[in-house]
């Protein structure tokens, strides 16, 4: 069998490997990847700076459908008590988080994490702080029956959209069936998958346009991709790298939240949590985790310090030793730099009866 | 062709020997390719994590890294060459000992070595002298040593994972700046090493962590095996560049865990190592083929516990180093050699 990277060595001079390759080949960066079905937002309509969305195989997105999840994430039904949706913690007018610490669900009750933003979740590998869904249609199910968060078993959860003509409809005409889990999932999961954020402008001085950053910004996004070391992590055109890091935050908590540790079982991501994107960052506060960062300064500040030590701290965490000044040519970069031009905002929609 | 393109290293990270066991068989201990034969050459290294053939003699040569020393394998048995390197550790656990990694001969006595086994900065790339060696060398008294400092806010490289040659240059990966991703560029004349430079921003090229696994194409062009994240799975990406130029040429995805090695047999092909750190049972050797509809895809030759560099003899016969399963206390180490016969 002859291999794509096979190299015939008595021949070898008369083949040009890479001018073949690159014209044949599926390969990122100089050519980019065929797309699998079709995305909800074109590729010609995406924000700049933003890779194309892929949707998995199993759930191509469709108006009909985005519309239903839509729907389904703003509405109160899908809790026990009629009182907490999707959007009560990921609200498109608090950075599609809730500006609050931690979660808060029926009754009150928090969880010990944040709300991370729906805001390019689109291209997350993983989906909670621990990454313990590996798709959105993985996630979108969890909170609705969690105790502490909506509460609503799915069996009954089904039960009760059924007794909801418009749900009942709608399911008919976009899955032909009646309204299932499989359903409620995907049809959350296609919806979300529209929130996208770009067209920054860090995007724009990226294309050339050197007056989209200010002078501070300019600055701030040396320090970033530099001394500040903040792309060791936060990078990519999503700003993360989809990855797990210990950066010591609750660490010094008499009894650690472990994150991936509990979803990996290995000893070295105790503590680690899903790096996360940094797009539109200036809405999402409070930060971290756990919610301990009230402002980007914060962050910065702990960052600064080289965070809280522990065994099984990150290599990438250490003392910067930036200044003041640079600590806010950070803050300008990270919120007005990279602050998209048209926020992906969304009001709640009619819902059916 | 020169001679410094004969024999290639990798190298990688790192825990417990041999071949992997097929998760749904618990025996045997070895997988056989479905091709060449496989066996053991040598056993009870300690963490072994580069490889390089000797030009001229085909003998084979060991980082057994978390032995501190660079091994030949003589009649099955290991015997030292360069002893008394440091030990630093790797990961958080597992945590692997580490010392001499990557490994690459200039000509028949003068081996390159890249360090594991000193802190970000003060890592060294090694040259020695085996020429008329009566006793084994130390790792304090080398030919010639460079390292990669920090300079101002630019922070220190360490842990040479893998040397190649290319274009009348020593190419390292390293860990260091993740910024940065840097492959290190060492320029030498006949055996003599003139310098060591920061070259390559992998990270920037491709937007993914971790240069790990090197090679250099039968064109000349660099390969770069870029691990990505140790816990994350199929983020690997294989990477060719122009050396001269830096460009980039072509970025792939693999669907690979964690490559740690890159090979081309003396039939053109490619292969790669996965150590699969997240879930070992899925590393081994795998063969990069051209998939019509993906670009790319892999074949698997061989399961392989935790498997970290490999090179190829002159009559094709490969050799890979792995870790292998991890010792109980009092036994001993179970890393190894492994041989595949020529065919690939």
């Amino acid at each position: 069998m002859i291999s794509l990277f096979s190299m015939n060595v008595r021949s070898y001079s008369s083949t040009h490997f890479v001018s073949w390759a690159i014209g044949s080949m599926v390969c990122i960066g100089t050519v980019s990847i065929a797309s699998k079905g079709l995305a909800w937002v074109p590729p010609d309509k995406q924000p700049a700076g933003l890779p194309e969305v892929k949707e998995p195989a199993d759930n191509p997105s469709t108006a009909a459908k985005i519309s239903l999840g839509k729907q389904l994430f703003f509405d109160k039904r899908l809790s026990v008590d009629n009182t907490v949706s999707c959007a009560s913690c990921h609200d498109p007018k608090k950075g599609w988080s809730n500006n609050d610490a931690t979660a808060v669900g029926i009754e009150g009750k928090r969880g010990g994490r944040s709300s991370p933003t729906v805001i390019n979740s689109a291209y997350s590998k993983f989906q909670f702080w621990d990454g313990r869904a590996g798709s959105l249609e993985e996630q979108a199910l969890g909170p609705i029956a969690n105790p502490i968060e909506m509460n609503l078993p799915l069996d009954q959860l089904i039960e009760k959209l059924k007794g909801i003509e418009g749900y009942r409809q709608q399911f008919k005409t976009v899955y032909g069936t009646d309204i299932t889990t499989d359903g409620v999932a995907k049809s959350i999961a296609a919806f979300e998958r529209t929130v996208l954020s770009g067209d920054a402008a860090y995007d724009r001085f990226k294309g050339g346009d050197t007056s989209a950053l200010s002078e501070k910004g300019v600055k701030g996004m040396k320090l970033f991709f530099g001394k500040a070391n903040c792309s060791s992590c936060h990078a990519g055109a999503n700003f993360t790298d989809n990855a797990f890091h210990n950066i010591g935050v609750g660490m010094d908590k008499p009894e650690p939240d472990v994150g991936r540790k509990a979803i990996s079982k290995l000893l070295g991501d105790t503590g680690a949590f899903k790096t996360p994107t940094l797009r539109d960052i200036a809405k999402t506060a409070p930060y971290m985790h756990d919610g301990s960062a009230a402002t980007l300064t914060d962050v910065l500040n702990y960052y600064n310090k080289g965070g809280h030590p522990n065994p099984f701290l990150d290599e990438e965490i250490f003392t910067l030793r930036l200044n003041a000044e640079e600590i806010e040519s950070l803050v300008e970069f990270l919120s007005v730099g990279l602050s998209s031009s048209k926020y992906p905002d969304a009001e709640a929609p009619e819902l059916p009866k | 062709m020169k001679r410094s393109l004969y024999a290639m290293a990798l190298t990688a990270l790192l825990s417990s020997p041999i071949i992997a066991q097929d998760a749904a068989k618990a025996e045997p201990a070895v997988t056989k390719p479905s091709g060449p034969a496989m066996s053991t050459v040598v056993e009870g290294l300690d963490n072994p994590a580069g490889i390089a053939i000797q030009p001229e003699t085909g003998i084979v040569f060991v980082s057994d890294s978390g032995a501190a020393r660079i091994v030949k394998i003589v009649d099955g048995k290991a015997e030292p060459v360069v002893v008394e390197f440091k030990i630093d550790i790797y990961g958080k656990g597992p945590k692997y000992n580490i010392g001499p990694l990557g490994l690459l001969f200039l000509d028949k006595n003068t081996l390159a070595v890249g360090g594991g086994d000193l802190p970000d900065g003060e890592e060294l790339l090694y040259v020695f002298d085996l020429t008329d060696m009566k006793e084994p060398l130390k790792a304090s008294a080398p030919k010639a040593k460079f390292s990669l400092a920090a300079e101002g806010d630019i922070k220190g490289e360490g842990n040479f994972y893998a040397l190649a040659a290319a274009d009348g240059a020593i190419f390292a990966t390293s860990n260091g700046d993740d910024t940065k991703g840097w492959v290190a560029r060492a320029n030498y004349e006949g055996n003599t090493v003139k310098s060591f430079e920061r070259y390559l921003a992998t990270k920037e090229a491709v937007e993914v962590d971790a240069p790990v696994a090197i090679t250099t194409s039968p064109k000349g062009e660099l390969v770069i095996g870029q691990m990505g994240e140790i816990n994350v799975a199929s983020d690997s990406l294989l990477t060719f560049y122009d050396p001269k130029t830096k460009q980039k040429l072509l970025n792939l995805k693999t669907e690979l865990h964690d490559i740690t090695g890159l090979a081309y047999s003396p039939r053109g092909q490619l292969y790669a190592t996965d150590f699969a750190w997240m879930d070992t049972t899925q590393g081994g050797l795998f063969q990069l083929l051209k998939d019509s509809a993906k670009g790319m895809k892999t074949k698997k030759i061989a399961s392989l516990d935790k498997p970290t560099a490999m090179a190829f003899g002159p009559d094709g016969t490969l050799y890979v180093t792995v870790i292998g399963p991890e010792a109980k206390e009092g036994e001993a180490k179970k890393g190894a050699v492994i041989k595949i016969d020529p065919g690939l």
